[in-house]
């Protein structure tokens, strides 16, 4: 398995490499530049000129493609021109936020999907399955910026059960209790919003997939034996029926890292995502660029932790 | 805010694409400077708020900028204040570096100016340091107060002032105050390009008085022409200049002297300031403040709940359904901004740094631009489309300066059968449904207009439809806020399609209008120059302006100038409003009132909610 490892991180390189040029390009053939909204007129157009020299705007776009992957690959992706912050820096202190809130949502959704998943497919067609693909329906329909508001009006607003925006409560002291407490509260509504969204596509799958495995040759050779109902769902059906979904699962953390984007707005909640949008409409190319390389790898690497887990559930399947 | 900047790029909708806002460093608002400085008569507390008329209407002067104060304040208290934005503040702390507005309203709770201004944004004597011109009107010696103290307990002293200048001259500086405030400092231009060790132009001649000489004495100068930031150089001294933004004495501890000090920051989200006991003006009333950045969208409801007090900005389009929010006072003010319509005259010759007026371009004949006014029925805009809290401008000084806005100038009126009369005399003759031009040829204007906020569009097709209505074939593009500058000629490249634009700008505290109108102005985007403006602009700026009679005549002798011309006109002057707590005392939004952040009080412990 390692070699796997090994041999498709290899072929990530070139991967990333042209992702990079591609990014790099379309970046650039963005109309204006970081310096085009500074519209200032007390402020020299030569004095922004000089600027955009000293930036490098002004060179071909190989020359300033070399001169960002050459630091790049060191580690150094530049300076954003917004936050006069090295952008690794700057990206460090979003990715947290990021991460946990993903984090989060994954365990909700997965917490949410299998239960529900279990029970429409293993009851299809009884009053609990048109509940429970009823709610799928809405899950799909509702658009997810919607539906976070209206989470965010009843159980931040109206029932105030929930902190509205924010990471964090303003004050409280790093590294303690309370600090963890408050961050983990902060979360809880935006995960669920999220999470109630997202679980929608993966509760579906698991039920077909139930209710597929349920009609196999090999379940009813199972009965035939005579194992419980219970020995059957767990063993034989559940287990063949979560292949899809940890086959998923890889490209789900890709999914959610992109997906928190209107969810770290309408809360609030400093993340890449906002980060990703605020800066694509400045024109903050570096910040944009390192995001973008950054979630592509991510997506490169969710794609492998996919098969790898696949390998893992499914004996039948092995990577050589 | 407290920024100095002259002229600010507005985009149409506020709420939507804050982001773009900030990248032009501000959305030009300015109406929520929670310091301002001391005016001889703060306007008197009217009934504010009034409920709406029968039509559905408001209007600004119903609004007062200044909170009712009811009921007896509390001792200490803690108050919290919402950031309205979709993005993080940037956390560049320090009014030498920061470029965003959102940074500038973290800014404002600790730190502030040297120099206050009055309600007509001229320089007061009673700010942390004072004042006084030499007989030229070229040399300012400034003193600061024994009681100005930094928050560490340092003094605050005019070698501080100083470094603050020899930190934004530095060709190592990487942040976006250098401007021509900088550049009209003996000095300063040779220190810049480093062919001097210091500037030559600032003496410190004692601990707390410093003396600046200016290349040129204009009015300017006493309206926001002097940098009265210090930094404080007992901290940045040994840094690096390029280092210092990204420090944490920027970042994590920012330091100012102003009535609150940071206790801790959560970066982009939340700050909680405690009171500056040690404050010049006195203590504080408030123990506590705490900012924290809200989304556009959550605004009423963190309102109606009491979740916030204080507001920077209120997106005006949502206050018709919500003017009566019960535990709210809603404070109003005219926002020193105008939309306009602008008209392609020529060019801009980067070569010789000037406007390049193209005598047969497209838009180049007054009657059609005269016409294309006339067809236009601003007053309904302002009515339909944003309940009156924006309504038809007149002229290019808005009332937001009330000393130079020409009231008396009706600007053109909407009248389309006269818009036709004019285009029929002038040889724009209809050929079906669209007229041609004098020489027979077919004539098509392309109009390019901002995105942004759900009023854009319908807008923007509006004033299509009208122009349509007056026989003129105009074509219309929607384009994002970079594309839009980009093609009108913000870098100096004019897209030879555009003929017609909308767009905003919010101007400074300072009136001439050089920096948007004059002959080496690259943002002059209509192109357009004559002799008789530069003779006004000149004469604006000159020493026989430090008259102020003398300067109103001048300006408004400009302002009917563009009335005349027209190489833009505005359509709407706007509202700026700002929902208070009902527990809030000695608030006022707005410049010169008088009333400073140190006496902000609260009436009780916990806010008001609004009943339903």
């Amino acid at each position: 398995m390692w070699k796997t490892v090994a041999r498709r991180t290899v072929i990530m390189i070139p991967q990333i490499f042209l992702l990079s040029i591609l990014v790099f390009l379309l970046a650039k053939a963005m109309p204006g530049d970081a310096l085009t909204g500074l519209l200032d007129p007390s402020i020299d157009p030569a004095a922004i000129e000089a600027q955009r020299e000293r930036l490098g705007l002004n060179n071909p776009w190989y020359v300033q493609y070399w001169d960002w992957i050459t630091k790049a690959v060191q580690g150094d992706f530049g300076q954003s021109f917004r936050f006069k912050l090295p952008v690794a820096e700057l990206i460090g202190q979003r990715m947290m936020n990021t991460i946990w809130l993903s984090l989060a949502t994954l365990v909700l959704t997965y917490l949410i999907a299998i239960p529900l998943g279990i029970i429409s497919g293993r009851y299809h067609d009884t009053w609990a399955d048109r509940f429970i693909t009823g709610y799928t329906y809405l899950g799909f329909a509702a658009p997810l910026f919607i539906f976070a508001l209206l989470m965010l009006w009843v159980f931040g607003f109206h029932f105030g059960w929930f902190p509205t925006e924010g990471s964090v409560t303003p004050g409280t002291k790093p590294g303690t209790w309370a600090y963890a407490a408050s961050k983990i509260y902060h979360i809880l509504l935006p995960a669920l919003s999220m999470a109630l969204i997202t679980t929608v596509t993966t509760v579906q799958l698991l039920r077909s997939e139930i209710i597929d495995t349920k009609q196999k040759d090999f379940i009813t050779t199972a009965r035939a034996k005579g194992a419980s109902e219970s020995r059957v769902y767990n063993r034989h059906i559940l287990r063949n029926s979560m292949l899809p979904i940890a086959a998923f699962f890889g490209y789900e953390i890709t999914g959610l890292i992109g997906g928190t984007v209107f969810i770290e707005s309408i809360f609030s909640y400093p993340g890449m995502g906002e980060l990703f949008l605020s800066s694509i409409s400045l024109r903050d190319f570096s910040v944009v660029t390192a995001l973008v390389l950054l979630y592509g790898a991510a997506s490169i690497l969710g794609a492998l932790i996919s098969d790898l887990i696949l390998g893992i559930v499914d004996p039948r399947i092995r990577i050589k | 805010m407290k920024r100095k900047r002259l002229f600010l790029p507005l985009i149409l909708a506020l709420m939507v694409m804050l982001a773009a806002c900030t990248s032009g460093g501000g959305n030009g608002n300015g109406g929520n400077d929670p310091a301002p400085s001391e005016g001889e008569n703060s306007p008197a507390p009217t009934e504010s708020a009034k409920p709406p008329e029968d039509d559905g209407l408001y209007s600004i002067e119903d609004f007062s900028n200044v909170k009712k104060n009811e009921g007896e304040p509390i001792e200490g208290g803690s108050l919290t204040f919402g950031l309205v934005s979709d993005t993080p503040f940037e956390g560049t702390l320090n009014f030498n570096f920061y470029s965003g507005d959102p940074d500038s309203q973290v800014l404002g709770w600790f730190d502030e100016g040297l120099l206050t201004w009055d309600k007509n944004y001229v320089y007061t004597n009673d700010g942390a340091a004072t004042y006084e011109v030499s007989e030229d009107g070229r040399t300012f010696t400034f003193t600061i107060r024994d009681n100005v103290n930094w928050h560490d307990g340092k003094p605050v002293t005019a070698e501080d002032w100083l470094f603050a200048h020899e930190v934004i001259g530095d060709p190592k500086y990487d942040g976006p105050r250098y401007d021509s405030n900088f550049t009209n400092i003996v000095g300063m231009t040779e220190y810049h390009e480093g062919k001097a060790d210091t500037i030559s132009g600032i003496e410190v001649l004692n601990e707390k008085q410093l003396k600046i000489t200016y290349v040129q004495s204009t009015p300017s100068l006493l309206t926001g022409g002097v940098w009265s930031y210090p930094l404080a150089k007992h901290i940045f001294g040994n840094m690096p200049v390029d280092k210092i933004s990204s420090s944490p004495e920027v970042r994590e501890k920012p330091i100012g002297f102003g009535p609150f000090k940071v206790e801790s920051i959560v970066p982009g989200e939340s700050v909680v300031y405690s009171k500056n006991t040690d404050y010049w003006r006195g203590e504080p009333a408030l123990d506590e403040v705490v900012l924290k950045v809200i989304n556009p969208t959550t605004v009423i409801q963190q309102l109606e709940s009491g979740s916030v007090d204080l507001v920077d900005s209120f997106p005006v389009d949502q206050y018709p359904d919500n003017a009566d929010m019960s535990n709210v006072e809603f404070l109003g003010n005219i926002d020193r901004a105008y939309t306009y319509i602008g008209f392609k005259l020529g060019k801009w010759d980067a070569e010789a740094g000037k406007v390049a007026p193209d005598p047969n371009a497209k838009m180049g004949d007054v009657n059609l631009r005269k016409a294309m006014w006339h067809a236009v029925d601003n007053d309904q805009v302002g009515k339909r489309f944003y309940h009156g809290l924006r309504w038809n401008a007149t002229t290019l000084i808005p009332p937001s300066h009330p000393e130079y806005h020409d009231a008396s100038n009706p600007g053109l009126a909407y009248d389309p059968e006269l818009a036709k009369k004019i285009l029929d005399e002038a040889g724009y003759k209809l050929n079906g449904d669209y007229r041609t031009k004098p020489d027979g040829s077919e004539l098509v204007i392309h109009f390019i207009s901002m995105t942004g906020g759900d009023i854009a569009e319908p807008l923007a097709r509006y004033y299509v439809q009208s122009w349509q209505a007056i026989g003129l074939n105009v074509q219309l593009e929607m384009v994002e806020f970079n594309t839009f500058y980009d093609r009108v000629g913000a870098n100096g490249e004019d897209d030879p399609k555009v003929d017609v634009y909308q767009g905003a700008w919010g101007v400074g505290i300072d009136v001439d209008p050089a920096g948007l109108y004059g002959r080496d102005a690259i943002y002059n985007f209509p192109r357009y120059a004559s002799e008789e403006q530069d003779k006004l602009l000149a004469a604006g700026i000159s020493a026989e302006a430090f008259d102020v009679k003398k300067r109103q005549d001048i300006y408004k002798q400009w302002q009917q100038l563009m009335v005349e011309e027209i190489p833009v006109f505005p359509t709407l002057y706007r509202a700026v409003l700002a929902p208070v707590n009902k527990r809030v005392l000695n608030y006022a939004i707005g410049d010169g009132t008088g009333i400073y952040l140190h006496q902000l009080a609260v009436s009780q412990d916990k806010p008001f909610v609004a009943e339903k």
